[in-house]
């Protein structure tokens, strides 16, 4: 049996099992084009800058000197593409493959995925031709160094942005408007007149309306720019905002994809290739430092035994630790709780959720003596996850002190930000703005205002 | 080119201007003066960044407020890119105006590169030649009448197959050897050891860009010169008094094993230029006889702060005579491209 019609059988049997996912595309790829995909953040088209080549070369010299490969990449579009690395053994395609099939299902169901478009291989090689247009109308120089200033304020979105339907109330007709054809409406309702001299400036509507993260939104819409510069941060912050639910979910989607490459693969095995498999698996499943495929293959095992087992409830809930280790009323609904966590959770609910002592106890992750600290690395984890492991930051006003700068603020959890690269993107977002900005911090336990108006300043709030 | 390719390019360009850039800087870096057989230079490019809020504890005070603001937290890592030895050190050479150096006379010899040019019947299979076994499969089907023109296909068997075999290929090679010769009397201090240790280094790397195949040999004298393995030549040490001559004449024996005929030859000499009284002739001397056959003569004169030899005056009498005599002033690490360039027989 070939490849494909291993493909093909996996899928058939990944449908059984109750996975729904879009069509799959596989195609295999030599190490090069796979460096270059990785580079490229699954696709085969982005706009030029060099970091994707400093990323392209990284990948390429991992994999020369055997320090790193990368098996599989898997974009989320659809149809789903998935790039399997040439010259992996038939074994690892197929677990690959099952993998793959699992990564999709996620992709479609996960509700951290809805708002996100399908179509972005498209959408990104609508931003490489726009930013190859504007090299050629305002130079490569002019662009890239743009660029490089728009990338530097990359995770300064707002992640949940797409998310957000305010219904902006629309504003009663005022009075003694006649209703007309729009192309009339300026002869038969004129405008009112321009404010006087003496209201400008004095605006009462704040800038922004409430505090938000969309910096990044926020600057394409209201920063002193040319029409392409604006065009570019929105480039950047959609590119980030597709990128956002992949990182919220790392844990939970690579989780889920070794989940059922196990589930689906291993019956399949003739008996010479359980060796090869349990090699890849533990591999793969390495407990070295903090490896997500391995924490959620573990949690999701644990979920479905928990609710086949009947491990939950408010009883359940009530019993001491050492009593919910060994209670059991079977009531099989293990596999409907899966695919529930896997559509509405991600990390940071799941890990909160699933991540218990009794879990970290029966898989071993913990000795009992350990307990005690238990709840301290689950925060600490849990911090490390929360908005991709990047501080938040909002911005509070555009007219701070009435003089149009930029305050910001960052949301202060105990630990502080690096001050050196803060303020080169101070200094970034000063460029941007042509405006002196400010941003609250804590720095060494005490409140801090860093300030960049052509010189760093550093001051109290 | 593909677009990939194109980033690429972008990205080394980049780095290669932040050498270039900085190439002063690069001269004293510590941890490149090791790097002379790697492969890799690492560069360290805090300006490559594309910064981003993260965090960053633990801080300290004020870093990073001054100009530039180039400090690093305990925390932070610099970004760092890789080069090519050969690359960086044709970035340096081109940023320091560093002279190429040319084989000089018959200084060259054959060697034998393998080349992978034959055909073999057996080999491993990578170096299987395709075309070639589907050459020898077509021969053989015609021969034995298997081969049919509605179905062409062909099924090389074990005797048809060809492989890309080595043949020893004669090639023109020049090589080098270079002496150092340390004058360790009494008024070296640490520092103006490391800016020898420096200059020493980028001597070697340069020369060894151009002649591969370089030798190295380490001298030190105070009254007399003896030879010391690589490792002890930089190792401080006071002695007695200093005779420059010994350091010559001690280098002429050495040089005996590497004939003019096949060597590019260079003789480099460190010292503080206060020789015995009398001692300067005998060193002119001998260096009369050494310069014809050298490619390079260079004298470091080491300036210790007021004090001032006065050897380095006494060559300029010989200036006349030799295109192979270079001199130059070390007096810290500001001298030193111009001394490095001069000493590779380039214009200050």
């Amino acid at each position: 049996m070939n490849l494909w019609d291993w493909a093909e059988r996996l899928r058939a049997r990944a449908e059984e099992a109750g996975l729904s996912f879009p069509p799959v595309v596989f195609e295999e790829v030599d190490a090069e084009e796979m460096a270059m995909l990785a580079a490229y953040g699954g696709f085969p088209r982005r706009y030029p800058h060099w970091r994707w080549g400093s990323e392209y070369l990284r990948y390429r010299e991992l994999y020369r000197y055997g320090l790193g490969r990368i098996y599989e990449l898997v974009v989320n579009t659809e149809p789903v593409y998935a790039y399997l690395l040439k010259g992996n053994t038939p074994l690892a395609q197929k677990l690959v493959m099952a993998h793959v099939y699992a990564h999709a299902d996620f992709f479609r169901n996960n509700l951290a995925f809805r708002p996100i478009p399908k179509d972005m291989l498209n959408e990104m090689a609508h931003h490489a031709a726009y930013v190859e247009r504007a090299m050629e109308r305002h130079g490569a120089r002019a662009v890239e160094e743009f660029l490089d200033l728009a990338l530097s304020l990359e995770n300064l979105i707002d992640p949940h942005a797409p998310y957000i339907r305010r219904l902006e109330k629309e504003a009663p007709p005022p009075q003694g408007r006649l209703r007309v054809r729009p192309y009339l409406e300026p002869y038969v309702n004129p405008p009112p007149e321009p404010p006087r001299e003496a209201e400008e400036g004095a605006s009462p509507r704040p800038l922004p309306p409430r505090p938000t993260r969309d910096l990044l939104g926020f600057l394409a819409r209201h920063a002193p720019l040319a029409p392409w510069q604006r065009a570019l941060l929105e480039i950047v912050r959609e590119e980030s905002l597709y990128y956002a639910p992949q990182a919220a979910t790392k844990v939970m989607n690579e989780g889920w994809a070794t989940f059922w490459h196990t589930r689906l693969l291993l019956p399949l095995l003739d008996p010479e290739e359980a060796l090869e498999f349990a090699e890849l698996q533990a591999g793969l499943l390495a407990p070295q430092g903090f490896n997500p495929y391995r924490l959620g293959y573990l949690l999701f095992q644990e979920i479905e035994e928990r609710w086949d087992k009947g491990r939950f409830g408010e009883e359940y809930d009530r019993l001491p630790l050492g009593e919910r280790l060994r209670y059991e009323r079977p009531r099989g609904e293990g596999r409907a709780k899966l695919f529930q966590v896997r559509t509405v959770y991600t990390d940071l609910g799941f890990l909160e959720e699933f991540l218990t002592p009794e879990f970290a106890l029966r898989r071993g992750l913990i000795a009992p003596k350990d307990l005690d600290r238990f709840q301290e690395a689950k925060r600490h984890l849990l911090f490390r996850l929360t908005n991709a492991g990047y501080p938040i930051v909002w911005l509070l006003d555009a007219n701070y002190k009435n003089r149009g700068e930029l305050l910001l603020e960052h949301a202060y959890e105990g630990v502080g930000l690096d001050l050196r690269r803060t303020q080169a993107v101070l200094a970034n977002l000063h460029r941007l703005w042509g405006r002196p900005v400010h941003l609250r911090t804590v720095l060494k336990g005490k409140p801090a205002l860093l300030t960049y108006d052509g010189e760093h300043r550093l001051g109290t709030p | 080119m593909r677009p990939i390719e194109r980033d690429l390019e972008r990205f080394k360009a980049i780095v290669r201007g932040e050498v270039k850039k900085r190439a002063r800087e690069f001269l004293t870096r510590e941890e490149l003066l090791g790097q002379l057989e790697g492969r890799l230079v690492s560069i360290p490019l805090p300006q490559l960044e594309l910064p981003k809020i993260v965090y960053g504890e633990p801080l300290e005070e004020g870093l990073g407020l001054g100009p530039g603001g180039e400090g690093l937290g305990p925390g932070g890592h610099v970004p760092v890119a890789e080069l090519e030895l050969e690359e960086f050190l044709d970035l340096m050479g081109e940023a320091l105006r560093l002279p190429r150096l040319r084989p000089k006379g018959e200084g060259e010899v054959t060697q034998e590169a393998l080349r992978h040019t034959t055909i073999a019947r057996k080999g491993p299979r990578g170096l299987r030649h395709v075309r070639r076994t589907l050459k020898e499969s077509l021969k053989r089907a015609l021969l034995t009448g298997e081969y049919r023109e509605e179905d062409p296909r062909l099924v090389p068997e074990r005797e048809d197959l060809r492989y890309k075999a080595p043949k020893a290929k004669p090639q023109p090679h020049a090589q080098a050897v270079v002496v150092f010769a340390l004058d360790v009397s009494g008024s070296m201090r640490e520092e103006e050891l490391r800016l020898v240790k420096t200059l020493a280094y980028w001597i070697t790397a340069w020369i060894r860009r151009h002649f591969p195949r370089l030798e190295r040999r380490y001298l030190l004298h105070d009254a007399e010169a003896w030879e010391v393995p690589e490792e002890e030549f930089f190792r401080a040490r006071e002695g007695g008094g200093t005779r420059l001559s010994s350091a010559l004449l001690l280098a002429e024996e050495v040089l005996k094993a590497y004939p003019e005929a096949f060597y590019n030859r260079y003789l480099y000499h460190f010292s503080d230029g206060e020789n015995w009284p009398g001692d300067t002739e005998k060193a002119l001397e001998a260096l009369g006889r050494l310069l014809p056959s050298l490619a390079l003569y260079g004298y470091a004169q080491v300036q210790p702060p007021g004090r001032e030899g006065s050897f380095l005056y006494e060559l300029q009498t010989l200036r006349e005579g030799s295109e192979a005599l270079a001199t130059a002033e070390l007096s810290g690490p500001e001298s030193l491209p111009r001394a490095l360039r001069r000493l590779l027989g380039g214009e200050g």
